[in-house]
């Protein structure tokens, strides 16, 4: 009770679902452990080792909330919730970096029985001569109102009108209370089960979770040192995991060979010993390439080792950050 | 583009829409101001651009409403509902409009005038043009260039033209979005290459209720019975005209030359005028009614005083091709031409019977952007004391 309130950093993380598992898993591989208070109900958690965070666990609908509002510092959500929800989202956020789970894309989709319908000019055309016949517009179920008023808008279709739809949006045209849908697929097989097909150019957002800040937050001195500690652990979970350490021993090192190395593997020299010991860091998809190299230079022997953090001076995501707050 | 620089006062705004009234009521526009607080669903149907502006708020029952967000829709639900319903009928209205905006203020002034069931359209149209243009000039703002276009023009040259209806939907919208002539009549790009080009050509020649008949006929064995709204005949129709489309590869060089022609048409409106029916003469197209129709509102203009020489027509001014169904005009203020328009208008058939009305009445009105004005200052008001 005594305690002086510090300024907190607000981690907004999902609640439930497959988004929660893969968000869990995503900062424990980069070492930031949830510690959920009383049991698993409590909504409020921190992170082990690290004071000053407090971890929010809430739908991923209200993080986007809590991001405009500057209520949460930090969140893990889908870009498609962020462009829908917040108005000139890059204004009041930054995506700081995709986080490789959550995938899903945005896309306009029409009943497969248009067989004259494959693109968005088609869709154009067909919602003229819809309403020119009928006197009202074609109806367009969905429940991302701002992506389809910005993609319709940007394609020059005007002449339909939304009817929002809060569940199982794939029904409506067969439900006959719409007769196209704007609607989130992963697969697609959803829409195939109900007889929809994707137009050619109606993908209008490729999303898939993104590890998000919010601009209009109050980012003190405290919370800044806070993210950057987060963003720091992220960005070298995230290096270790996509490099490798190559060692090998060359009697005669020519200063050149490391230049090749560079050019040919984007390898980069981490130490290099007078008896002719090196290591070298290099992508994790190049790594026997470079080991088949070696051996052509000379090498006896060539070791690889997998890492567990590279943290460096330079922290990407901390300065991508930083950049964009005052 | 925000208004300029010039940060009106309240008491001038205040001033200046006090002199608008009423000189829109002497000039036979009594006003009539729709209530701020307006049935949401009035605006639905008037495309997801508005929609997307509405300031919506909801009732205890759950009924949806919203501020207005312009003056032209209440205007015409309040005739429609009066007795003057379908009866010649003159409107004007000052106040403040409501849109969500993010380049600028959600809240505007905004007058205006709108004229009901004039016997004469083209007296009409010449009518709201002289009267918007004496209402600016009697604020101070007499220097403005006005630029007017036609429509109706367009769509009548478009029939005259022996066009598949894909090609005549086509030019009218691109001619509404201000697409290039090569925009236009460039064929749509697909993303990918699997289309059913193969069976278009095998269809392309073939009698058309034969072929319509056999597209029918495969949408039933696939099973296909709920289509979306679309009836099987129509997507089978629209597929035939996609053929016709494909067969015909390039569209008719002799209509290209007509259409260009005729979109290069901008000049004072008696030398338009008389371009028009050259094109009409040379081409054999029937443009007669719709260039007697121009050449009266000339007439109409003239006569009211306007000085219709100092005007700019253009065959490819279109404001708005969904809701304006024949003249539409605009003027600037030639002190700042970059700016905005400070009025514009025009004529919107359509939009009573859309809106419930009985018959086809015709419609014509112009708003007139206060806040677009330029404004004298403290001292130099005498007009308004």
């Amino acid at each position: 009770m005594s305690d002086v309130i510090k300024p907190q950093l607000v981690l907004a993380v999902p609640s439930k679902g497959r988004l929660q598992e893969n968000a869990s898993a995503f900062f424990a591989r980069a070492g930031l452990q949830f510690v959920q208070g009383r049991g698993a109900r409590d909504y409020r958690g921190k992170i082990a080792g690290l004071d000053g965070v407090e971890v929010a666990f809430v739908s991923t609908s209200e993080i986007v909330t809590h991001l405009a509002a500057g209520t949460a510092h930090l969140g893990v959500t889908g870009e498609d919730l962020v462009r829908e929800s917040i108005a000139d989202a890059d204004s009041k956020c930054e995506l700081l970096a995709p986080l490789g789970f959550g995938h899903a894309n945005v896309i306009v989709a029409v009943p497969q029985a248009w067989i004259d319908v494959r693109t968005m000019a088609d869709l154009e055309d067909v919602a003229v001569a819809f309403r020119a016949r009928r006197g009202e517009r074609m109806r367009v179920a969905t429940k991302y109102v701002n992506l389809t008023r910005r993609f319709f808008a940007e394609r020059h279709v005007t002449d339909y009108r939304i009817v929002e739809s809060l569940g199982a949006t794939e029904g409506a045209p067969a439900a006959g209370t719409a007769e196209l849908i704007v609607d989130i697929t992963t697969t697609g097989s959803t829409l195939a089960a109900n007889a929809l097909k994707i137009l050619d150019d109606g993908v209008i957002l490729r999303s898939e979770a993104n590890f998000v800040a919010s601009l209009t937050a109050p980012w003190t001195v405290e919370t800044r040192e806070a993210a950057r500690i987060i963003l720091s652990r992220i960005a070298a979970e995230e290096v270790a995991r996509t490099t490798r350490e190559v060692s090998a021993r060359i009697a005669q090192v020519d200063i050149e060979l490391f230049a090749h190395a560079e050019v040919l593997f984007a390898a980069r020299p981490r130490r290099h010993l007078a008896d002719g010991w090196l290591t070298l860091t290099c992508p994790k998809d190049k790594v026997a390439a470079l080991a088949d190299w070696l051996l052509t230079q000379g090498a006896a022997e060539v070791t690889v080792a997998q890492l567990d953090y590279v943290f460096t001076d330079k922290n990407k995501l901390y300065e991508k950050l930083v950049a964009r707050l005052p | 583009m925000s208004v300029s620089a010039d940060p009106t006062s309240a008491a001038a705004k205040r001033a200046a829409s006090a002199a608008l009234i009423a000189h829109l009521e002497a000039s036979g526009y009594p006003r009539f101001e729709p209530p701020i607080l307006q049935k949401a669903d009035l605006f639905f149907n008037s495309g997801e651009d508005i929609r997307s502006q509405l300031y919506l708020t909801s009732d205890l029952s759950g009924a949806e409403y919203c501020l207005r967000p312009e003056y032209t829709i209440p205007v015409c639900a309040h005739y429609l509902a009066s007795e003057a319903a379908g009866l010649a009928a003159t409107y004007s209205y000052c106040g403040p409009a409501f849109r969500f905006r993010t380049d600028g203020p959600s809240e505007f002034l905004q007058a205006g005038l709108e004229n009901f069931g004039h016997p004469d359209r083209e007296a009409a149209d010449a009518e709201i043009l002289g009267v918007t243009l004496d209402a600016v000039a009697a604020l101070g703002q007499s220097d403005v260039d006005v630029r007017f276009g036609d429509n109706g023009l367009i769509r009548d040259l478009v029939a005259a033209l022996d066009l598949s209806p894909q090609w005549q939907r086509r030019i009218l919208r691109g001619h509404a979005q201000d697409k290039s002539l090569d925009a236009i009549l460039a064929e749509p790009v697909n993303g990918k290459g699997s289309d059913h080009t193969g069976v278009l050509a095998a269809l392309e020649g073939v009698d058309k209720k034969g072929a319509r008949a056999l597209v029918e006929d495969l949408l039933s064995i696939a099973g296909i019975s709920s289509v979306g709204g679309r009836s099987v005949a129509e997507i089978a129709d629209r597929f035939l005209e996609q053929a016709a489309l494909r067969a015909g590869e390039e569209f008719p060089i002799e209509h290209r030359a007509v259409l260009k022609e005729f979109l290069d048409i901008e000049t004072d409106p008696d030398q338009a005028s008389s371009r028009l029916r050259q094109l009409a003469a040379t081409t054999g197209l029937d443009l007669g009614v719709a260039l007697d129709r121009f050449d009266a509102r000339l007439g109409f203009m003239a006569a009211r005083g306007l000085d219709v020489a100092d005007f700019t027509f253009s065959t490819r001014f279109a404001r708005d091709l969904e809701y304006y169904t024949g003249f539409v005009f605009e003027a600037f203020d030639r002190a700042r031409p970059q700016e905005e328009p400070i009025v514009g208008g025009g004529r919107y058939d359509g939009l009573l019977k859309a809106l419930g009305g009985e018959g086809d009445i015709g419609a014509v009105g112009a708003a007139i952007w206060i806040e677009r004005l330029q404004l004298p200052q403290r001292g130099q008001m005498d007009w308004w004391r």
